[in-house]
């Protein structure tokens, strides 16, 4: 008995002591929805090739992503690198919470097969390169063939078109009075934006800095209040809804159409098979506007080893683990070759998302991005959704919040 | 007196000195512990937020800590969403703690009876109050959910109702609703606590009642409701500063919303700091409500004072 502890004492020793030969440890926070997380393979084989850097990875739930990494940067106990998004990057160069990485990115090797003009679009808004892209996406119409055909419906492209046929395809299947399909499936929680947006920021000289309290602007807005008060094509949850129920919904077949990227593309074509495709979203006011989903990973400015921690981020950017690394969330790879051999997802779904690259369009980068994602954006169209304020009390809002 | 007695009775007078000294000490150096953790961890965070109140500290401007004085204070009163969070905060308070205590007080004079499985009925009626907020929250929003939850279903079936009700996404509703989760998850802390009161009343008292003849209704109103008269103010005063900074079911089922329907005090301060970083701001709603929760925190230690004396 006795000896047993010995023995197991000795191999805990000898655990940690093997643990604590490697010369230096990159603590790393990422977010993935995937259960299949396939992160320790790629620090098993980037380990095996660095035999000196060990990698703690951390999967940290998307909810309050951002909520932690602040306050870790101002608590002083950040990661050495954390998966980052574009509307939070000027809140972090003025926390000065990265480290730029124009002198690793002039020296590698992997800069030049990164896709077109994407380290142009992360770039820090004091012209230094702090971001290094990791996966992007673009939104686009997801809808249900099946519900489109049997009312002889073609698929809508523009605004009024869309109205017209979530208005159709808003319906009582069975006779029971209730509602069965609908329409839409409208995202009014956190991160629902994006819908929002493409409703209203297509019209010509509305974006969320200029113009937004415009008759234009707020048409936007009304467009969406309509939809969901006088035309009832969301289900009555829209509101509230966020990620899981707008997906939930449309693969249960209780919305016909509703917006999101191909990450969950895969997961609906198991649920309803060939009876889902994708579109561009509709032109509305006489533009298009859809948002493009970009994801990066960073250098804090308090990493231990930076070296040790470029090494790891670029390491996630290179060719193959780039494409491993998508697989898992399911999203599009940055690297050309990775991208040029992508055979994830079905073909329909990259298609609807190439031909939605040219319109598509990143949050503004300013301070205020981030406030306005998390709580005036949701706060405000809840609002709207349940008639306690006007459209333009909302478009004022948030054309103030960017002003400031 | 002998030189021997004199000494000895001085040695005496040490020792006793020492003994009383030692009394005097001991009590502070065992107390001491607690009151250096309870220092460090509650009253050092309290002083920091009034300090951060009184400033612009906005946690993405690290090197910015200005001093505002009252301007957050008076930023607050003059802010729309802190009336409404305060109309909330005492909707919320003024239903979920009565509603606590008459399902708590039903539940323990039932679990007060002679039945068979008693045991059982008193360990299971504890389960709400034992499981994790975040696990209550989760449950109720599935119960809640417009188009797969169980509530819709059971009263679109009984007829009640004729369509699903979006309970949490609802303005109307939304309130209310969490309103019912609170009361199902506190009242096991009522129930028990009452159980506790009943059982510490003589039984010869029911006795003597029923020997003159009074019903079971005067009963309860004179002998049973005057002994757990205690027992039932210092619950419902310790469930009130609970209830009160307590935001953890309601910001994981709403988030608060739809809108300002479901924002509270405490999540409002929570949201300010932790989502928007704003520290001065969040401090400032944080040290408002803790003024008006003080009333009721000097009513408690007033009671607990005499209690003790």
């Amino acid at each position: 008995m006795k000896l047993n502890k010995i023995t197991a004492l000795a191999s805990a020793l000898a655990l940690i002591a093997g643990a604590a030969s490697a010369d230096s440890t990159v603590r790393f926070w990422y977010h993935f929805d995937n259960a299949d997380n396939p992160m320790n393979d790629l620090i098993a084989a980037f380990e095996e090739e660095n035999p000196d850097i060990t990698v703690e990875a951390e999967n940290i739930p998307w909810n309050s992503y951002y909520d932690q990494l602040y306050t870790a940067v101002i608590g002083g106990n950040a990661p050495d690198a954390a998966m980052v998004k574009m509307f939070a990057q000027p809140r972090l160069v003025e926390m000065g919470a990265l480290q730029p990485i124009d002198d690793w990115l002039s020296e590698w090797d992997g800069a030049d097969g990164l896709q077109d003009n994407l380290l142009t679009l992360t770039a820090g808004p004091d012209g230094s390169q702090y971001y290094l892209p990791v996966q992007y996406v673009v939104l686009y119409l997801y809808y249900r063939p099946s519900m489109f055909e049997e009312l002889g419906l073609e698929v809508p492209t523009t605004c009024e078109e869309f109205r017209e046929v979530a208005n159709e395809l808003t319906r009582d299947t069975d006779g029971d009075g209730q509602t069965d399909t609908y329409g839409f499936g409208f995202r009014g929680a956190k991160g629902g934006h994006d819908h929002w947006a493409s409703f209203t920021l297509g019209a010509e000289g509305v974006s969320l800095t200029d113009g937004l309290a415009s008759e234009a602007g707020v048409a936007g807005t009304q467009f969406v209040a309509d939809l969901f008060q006088e035309d009832g094509v969301f289900p009555p949850s829209a509101p509230n809804d966020g990620f899981q129920e707008i997906i939930g919904a449309f693969k249960a077949g209780k919305t016909a159409m509703t917006i999101h990227h191909i990450g969950s593309a895969n997961g609906m074509v198991e649920a309803l098979g060939e009876d889902v495709a994708a579109a561009p979203v509709p032109e509305c006011g006489g533009g298009r506007w859809t948002a493009f989903g970009d994801e990066s990973t960073a250098v804090m400015a308090n990493a231990e080893d930076p070296e040790a921690t470029w090494k790891w981020i670029s390491y996630l950017s290179s060719e193959g683990n780039n494409a491993t690394f998508n697989e898992a969330t399911g999203q599009l790879p940055v690297v050309k070759a990775d991208s040029d051999s992508w055979s994830l997802h079905p073909q329909r779904f990259v298609q609807a998302t190439v031909d939605s690259l040219p319109f598509a369009e990143m949050l503004p980068s300013s301070n205020a991005t981030a406030d306005f994602v998390n709580t005036v954006w949701p706060t405000q169209m809840q609002r709207v959704l349940t008639g306690d304020i006007e459209a333009a009390e909302m478009n004022e809002t948030i054309a103030e919040l960017f002003a400031e | 007196m002998t030189d021997a007695t004199a000494t000895d009775t001085s040695r005496h007078d040490r020792q006793s000195r020492r003994a009383t000294l030692g009394r005097r000490v001991l009590p502070y150096a065992m107390l001491s512990p607690a009151v250096l953790v309870t220092l460090a961890i509650v009253f050092f965070p309290m002083v920091q937020t009034a300090w951060m109140s009184l400033h612009d500290y906005v946690l993405f401007r690290p090197n910015d800590f200005d001093w505002v004085g009252l301007e957050n204070f008076r930023t607050a009163l003059s802010d729309e969403v802190f009336w409404i969070s305060l109309r909330n905060t005492i909707i919320w308070m003024g239903t979920t703690i009565p509603a606590q205590l008459l399902l708590g007080l039903v539940t323990a004079l039932l679990l007060n009876q002679q039945f068979p499985w008693r045991p059982l009925a008193r360990a299971l009626i504890i389960i709400p109050w034992a499981l994790p907020s975040v696990v209550i929250a989760l449950m109720w929003v599935w119960i809640y959910d417009s188009n797969y939850g169980v509530a819709n279903e059971f009263l679109l079936r009984m007829g009640l109702i004729q369509q699903s009700i979006p309970w949490l996404a609802d303005p109307d509703y939304a309130l209310a609703s969490i309103i019912l989760t609170l009361t199902w998850q506190g009242f096991p802390f009522f129930a028990v606590m009452i159980l506790a009161g009943l059982q510490a009343i003589p039984q010869s008292y029911y006795e003597a009642a029923a020997i003159d003849g009074a019903s079971a209704w005067r009963q309860f109103w004179h002998i049973t409701l005057p002994g757990i008269a205690g027992v039932m103010m210092t619950a419902v005063l310790l469930r009130l500063i609970w209830v009160a900074n307590s935001f953890d079911v309601i910001f994981v089922m709403t988030g608060g919303g739809p809108g300002y329907a479901t924002h509270t005090l405490p999540l409002y301060a929570f949201i300010k700091a932790r989502t928007n970083l704003d520290f001065g701001y969040g401090s400032a709603i944080a040290v408002l409500f803790t003024m008006l929760l003080m009333v009721v925190v000097v009513f408690y230690l007033r009671r607990t004072g005499k209690a003790v004396s």
